[in-house]
C-alpha cells in the first residue's frame, strides 16, 4: 500500500512540474543579447550573451556580424530554471568572448533564432572601443558607468488631487555588489506623500549592458495648482570592486591567491565611495475645471464606488439607525469628504456627524483603499417609509470630468416611539407596579449665576511677582542667618575665656577711666591714679590674657612688639604704666593739669591699642 | 540704646512705607473702580435674569437681547482689568444661554483658574463639553493622579503661592527657634515643613507653566477646517467644531499650529445593550486665530 501511495505521489509531482513547464512553453520566446560592457579600451575584453528565454530547446542562435572584434573562445551554454510561486521561467544562455581589433564605434548585429518555425532576433547592440587610457598608480574603476540614478513620475501633468506615482531609481550593473546605500528621499513640498508598496528590484538592459534595479515609489497629491518642483533625490553607497592580485613564484601564494580565499578573507576588495544625484523634475497641475461640477461635489479626486448598508430596517420614532456608507476606489482616500443624504425635508430625520474609518486596501501600483464612514440617523416620524437617498461625487482626472454616484433611497418600517413617564409622587396599592418605571431626566439644564458681590475683588492681581513681596521674602533668611552668627558668638564669649576678655577689655577699661574721671573731679589724687594704673593693666591683661599682676612694662612691650604694634606706643605704654604706678604710690599727686594730661594720655593708648590690636 | 531702637524703628517704617508705595505702582490696577465693577455685574446679572425669564416664556426676541447686554456687561468688566472667576463662569452662562457653546467653554475654563474648586462651574462645564458637536476629549489627567495630588487641582495658582509663603515662614521660623534654642525635637519639624515647601514650591512652578507656558484654546466658530499647512492654500486636514479644544504648539502669521485630543465615542450593540467604545487620538494641524479662543 505504501509503494503506492509513494508512486502515486511521484506521478502527481512529475505531473505539477510538467504542467508548469508547458504553460511556459505556451508563452512564446525571446532573444536578447546583452554585453558586460559598452565601452572598453583594445586591452579588454568583451563579453557578449545571448539568451533565449522561455525555452531550452532550440537550436544555438545564429552569431552576429561583428565588425571589428575577433572571437576568442565560445559559445560557453548556460541554462537557468527557476519556479517562483509556481511560475516557471527558463532560460538558455551562450556566452562568447570577443576582443576588439579596432577603435571606432561597432555594432553588434541581431542575432536569430528559429523556434516551432517561427524566427526570432535580437536587438542591436552599440560598443565603442576607444585608444587605451593611461593607467594610474590606483587603477580605479570608470565607476561613471557602473551606476546611476533617475527621478520620474508616471505623468507630467496633474488635476490638483490626482494621484501622481513618483519613481526613483538605482541602476547598478549586474554582478556589482553595492554596500551602505544612503537614501535621501527628493523634496515634496506643496504635495501630500504617501508610500507605494515595498522597494522593487529587477533587472533591466540598457544599450546592451544588463542593470540591477532598485525602485522606491511614492504616491503624490497635489495640494496646490501650478508648475510643482519636485528638487532632487540623492544616493550615497559604496562599490565593491574585486582587484587584480599581482602574480607571485610562492606555491602558497599561488594556492591562497585563488578567488575563493579572496572572497572568503574579503582580499582584493576595494570600496568605492559613489554619490548620485538624480536631476529636479516638475509636475504641471491643473485646478479642477468648473464646467459640471456639482453642487453635491465635496473635493474627492480620482475613481471610486460606493456601497451602502443599513444595520435595522425596523425602528421606532427616536431610535438611532446607523448607515454605513463605504466608499473605496483609487485616490487620496483618507482625505475624502462623507457623502450627501438628498432629505426631502430637514425634519423627517435628525442626523449625527458620521464617524470614518480608513483602510489602505491596496498599495502596489497605486493607492487604493476603502473609508466607512458610520453615520446615526435618528426618524422623526413614523409616516416615513425609506431613508434618504446617498450622492457621493467626484472628479475623475482619466476622464477629466465630474462623475455622481447616487444610492437609491433604502425601505424602513417606522413605528410609534414609547411615551416618556412622569415621576410618579404617590403610591397606590394598584400602580405599584407601574410606579417602578425609571425616572427620566425630561429636562437639563446650566446651574444659575452667581451673584455674591462681597467676594468680588480683582483676582487679575499678581502682587507675587511684586519686588517688594520678593524682597520681603529675604527677612526671614536673613534672620535666620544673623541668629546663626549671634549664637555662635555667644557661644564663644562663654567658653572661649580668652576671646571673652579680649572682647570686654574696652569696656571695662572705659569703666575704669570713668571712675578715674571721678576721682578727678574730686580731687582725690590716688584713687585717680589707682583707677587709671587699674584701668591700663586689666586692659593689657584682658587683651592678652594675663594675669593683672603680671601685666608689667616689660611683659607688655614684649607682647605689644609681637603683635606688631608700633614702638612709639609700646615706649608711651610702658612709661605711662610706670608713671602711674609711681605716682600711686607716692605722695606726689602732681598738679590738677598734670592728672588732666595723665586722664587723656591714658584714653588715648587706650583708644589706639583698641585699634591696632 | 535708645538711639538704636529709633534708628531701627526709622528705618523698617521707611523700608515698610516705600515697600507700600511700590506694591501700590507695581500692581496692575483695574481701569475700572470697585464700584463701577459692582454696578456693571449687577446689571449684568439683573440682564441674565430677566432673559432667562424671557427663555422661559418663550420670549426668544427679548431673551436674545438681554443676553446680549448682558454679555457685553461683563465683558467691559473684564476688559477694563478686572477679573474674578465669578464673572468669567456668568459670562460663560451667559453665551452658553445665546447658544455659543465655544465662548461658554472658552469662560468656564478662564473661571476655572481663578476659582478651581466651585461645583457649580464643573457641572456647567461639563454640560456645555457634552453638547459639543465633536465627542472630543482634552488630554483629561487620570482621577487616581488627581486625587494624589489634589492640592494642586484643588488650588489656583495665587492659592498655591500663599501656601508655599505660609510654609516658608513657619519653615524659617523653626530653623530660627532651632538655632536659639537647641530643642531637637524642632528638627523633626523642620524636616516636615521643609518636605511641604518643596512640593508646594514645585507645585507653583508646574501650575504657573501649565498656565502661562503652555496656551489652550478653544473654538469659538460653528465650523473651524484644520488645514495641512499656514494657509488657505492648503487642503483641509479634518473639522472641529464649535467649543473643542486644542493644545496651541505654534503659530505663523495668522494661523495656530494645534494639537487636538480626540476622543471618538461609538456605540456598538452587544447583547447586554448598548456600549460606549472611546479611543483617543491625537490629531495636528493649523488653523486659523480668529477661529481660537486663548484661554
Amino acid at each position: 500500500m505504501r509503494k503506492y501511495v509513494r508512486y502515486f505521489g511521484f506521478l502527481i509531482s512529475v505531473v505539477i512540474i510538467f504542467g508548469c513547464i508547458s504553460n511556459t512553453y505556451a508563452q512564446g520566446i525571446n532573444l536578447v543579447a546583452t554585453v558586460d560592457r559598452n565601452s572598453l579600451t583594445l586591452s579588454d575584453r568583451l563579453q557578449l550573451t545571448l539568451t533565449i528565454h522561455g525555452t531550452q530547446d532550440t537550436s544555438p542562435p545564429s552569431f552576429p556580424s561583428i565588425d571589428g572584434f575577433t572571437l576568442l573562445f565560445g559559445p560557453k551554454i548556460s541554462v537557468q530554471t527557476s519556479i517562483i510561486n509556481g511560475a516557471v521561467s527558463v532560460s538558455k544562455g551562450y556566452t562568447y568572448v570577443l576582443q576588439p581589433a579596432a577603435k571606432g564605434k561597432f555594432t553588434i548585429g541581431p542575432s536569430t533564432v528559429e523556434y516551432k518555425g517561427k524566427v526570432y532576433s535580437s536587438s542591436p547592440v552599440t560598443v565603442e572601443v576607444v585608444g587605451a587610457v593611461p593607467s594610474s598608480g590606483s587603477q580605479a574603476p570608470d565607476l561613471g558607468k557602473l551606476v546611476f540614478v533617475e527621478l520620474r513620475t508616471d505623468k507630467n501633468e496633474a488635476y490638483i488631487y490626482e494621484q501622481v506615482v513618483l519613481s526613483f531609481r538605482f541602476y547598478f550593473q549586474k554582478g556589482l555588489p553595492v554596500a551602505d546605500i544612503d537614501y535621501v528621499a527628493p523634496g515634496t513640498k506643496n504635495f501630500m506623500e504617501e508610500k507605494l508598496g515595498d522597494q522593487r528590484q529587477y533587472e533591466e538592459i540598457r544599450d546592451g549592458v544588463v542593470y540591477n534595479v532598485l525602485e522606491l515609489r511614492t504616491a503624490l497629491f497635489p495640494m496646490v495648482s501650478g508648475e510643482l518642483p519636485i528638487s532632487p533625490a540623492r544616493l550615497k553607497c559604496n562599490l565593491i570592486i574585486q582587484q587584480r592580485r599581482e602574480q607571485r613564484d610562492s606555491p602558497f601564494d599561488s594556492f591562497f591567491s585563488d578567488a575563493f580565499f579572496d572572497d572568503f578573507f574579503g582580499r582584493g576588495q576595494k570600496r568605492y565611495p559613489v554619490e548620485r544625484t538624480t536631476g529636479s523634475i516638475a509636475v504641471k497641475v491643473k485646478p479642477l475645471p468648473d464646467q459640471g461640477k456639482p453642487k453635491e461635489f465635496n473635493g474627492a479626486v480620482g475613481a471610486y464606488n460606493m456601497d451602502v448598508s443599513i444595520k435595522t430596517q425596523q425602528v421606532k420614532v427616536g431610535d438611532p439607525i446607523t448607515l454605513s456608507m463605504s466608499v473605496y476606489g483609487e485616490g487620496n482616500i483618507q482625505t475624502i469628504n462623507e457623502p450627501l443624504l438628498v432629505l426631502n425635508n430637514a425634519k423627517d430625520f435628525k442626523l449625527y456627524p458620521a464617524e470614518s474609518n480608513t483602510q489602505i486596501t491596496n498599495r502596489e501600483e497605486l493607492i487604493r483603499g476603502r473609508k466607512v464612514f458610520s453615520k446615526v440617523i435618528e426618524p422623526q416620524k413614523t409616516n416615513l417609509k425609506s431613508i434618504p437617498a446617498i450622492v457621493f461625487s467626484f472628479f475623475d482626472p482619466r476622464a477629466g470630468q465630474y462623475r455622481m454616484i447616487t444610492k437609491e433611497p433604502m425601505p424602513i418600517v417606522v413605528e410609534a416611539g414609547e411615551q416618556e413617564m412622569s415621576i410618579q409622587l404617590t403610591l397606590s396599592g394598584n400602580n405599584i407596579a407601574s410606579a417602578k418605571q425609571q425616572a427620566h431626566i425630561l429636562t437639563q439644564d446650566i446651574l444659575p449665576i452667581m451673584t455674591n458681590l462681597s467676594s468680588l475683588r480683582n483676582q487679575a492681581d499678581r502682587r507675587y511677582t511684586n519686588p517688594f513681596f520678593i524682597a520681603c521674602l529675604s527677612i526671614p533668611a536673613i534672620a535666620v542667618i544673623a541668629s546663626f552668627f549671634v549664637t555662635r558668638q555667644k557661644e564663644r564669649l562663654q567658653t572661649d575665656i580668652g576671646y571673652a576678655r579680649d572682647k570686654r577689655a574696652h569696656a571695662i577699661a572705659k569703666k575704669r577711666l570713668a571712675l578715674a574721671k571721678s576721682a578727678l573731679s574730686r580731687n582725690a589724687s590716688e584713687e585717680f591714679y589707682s583707677s587709671l594704673s587699674k584701668s591700663m593693666a586689666d586692659y593689657l591683661a584682658d587683651k592678652f590674657n594675663i594675669s593683672a599682676a603680671s601685666a608689667t612694662g616689660d611683659k607688655v612691650g614684649i607682647l605689644l612688639k609681637q603683635r606688631g604694634v608700633r614702638d612709639d606706643i609700646i615706649g608711651e605704654v610702658s612709661r605711662c604704666l610706670t608713671d602711674f604706678d609711681y605716682r600711686r604710690f607716692s605722695k606726689d599727686g602732681g598738679t590738677r593739669e598734670e592728672m588732666d594730661h595723665s586722664l587723656k594720655l591714658a584714653e588715648q593708648l587706650i583708644t589706639k591699642l583698641e585699634r591696632q590690636l | 540704646m535708645k538711639v538704636r531702637f529709633i534708628g531701627l524703628s526709622f528705618l523698617i517704617i521707611t523700608f515698610l512705607n516705600c515697600g507700600m508705595q511700590i506694591v501700590e505702582c507695581g500692581e496692575p490696577k483695574s481701569k475700572i473702580s470697585r464700584d463701577e465693577v459692582i454696578k456693571l455685574f449687577t446689571n449684568a446679572n439683573e440682564n441674565y435674569l430677566q432673559a432667562a425669564k424671557g427663555i422661559a416664556a418663550r420670549n426668544n426676541q427679548e431673551a436674545d437681547q438681554k443676553l446680549k447686554e448682558a454679555a457685553l456687561q461683563y465683558e467691559t468688566i473684564l476688559t477694563h482689568g478686572f477679573e474674578h472667576g465669578q464673572i468669567y463662569y456668568n459670562l460663560g452662562n451667559t453665551y452658553y444661554r445665546k447658544g455659543e457653546l465655544g465662548r461658554a467653554i472658552l469662560n468656564y475654563r478662564k473661571a476655572q483658574r481663578l476659582i478651581p474648586r466651585n461645583a457649580d462651574l464643573h457641572a456647567n462645564l461639563s454640560m456645555a463639553k457634552n453638547s459639543t458637536e465633536d465627542k472630543e476629549l482634552p488630554n483629561e489627567i487620570p482621577v487616581v493622579i488627581r486625587k494624589m495630588f489634589f492640592w494642586f487641582f484643588l488650588l489656583s495658582v495665587n492659592e498655591l503661592i500663599v501656601a508655599a509663603v505660609f510654609l516658608y515662614i513657619v519653615f524659617m521660623t523653626l530653623v530660627f527657634f532651632l538655632i536659639i534654642l537647641k530643642y531637637g525635637w524642632l528638627k523633626r519639624f523642620m524636616i516636615g515643613f521643609a518636605v511641604g515647601l518643596f512640593i508646594a514650591v514645585v507645585s507653583v512652578g508646574i501650575k504657573i507653566y501649565r498656565e502661562q507656558g503652555v496656551n489652550h484654546g478653544v473654538i469659538t466658530t460653528t465650523k473651524c477646517q484644520v488645514r495641512y499647512g499656514p494657509g488657505e492654500e492648503y487642503e483641509p486636514k479634518f473639522e472641529i467644531h464649535d467649543g473643542a479644544e486644542c493644545l496651541i504648539e505654534g503659530e505663523k502669521d495668522d494661523w495656530y499650529n494645534v494639537y487636538v485630543y480626540v476622543g471618538v465615542k461609538q456605540d456598538t450593540e452587544s447583547k447586554t445593550g448598548a456600549e460606549e467604545k472611546v479611543s483617543k487620538e491625537v490629531r495636528k494641524g493649523w488653523l486659523q486665530k480668529k477661529d481660537v479662543g486663548i484661554i
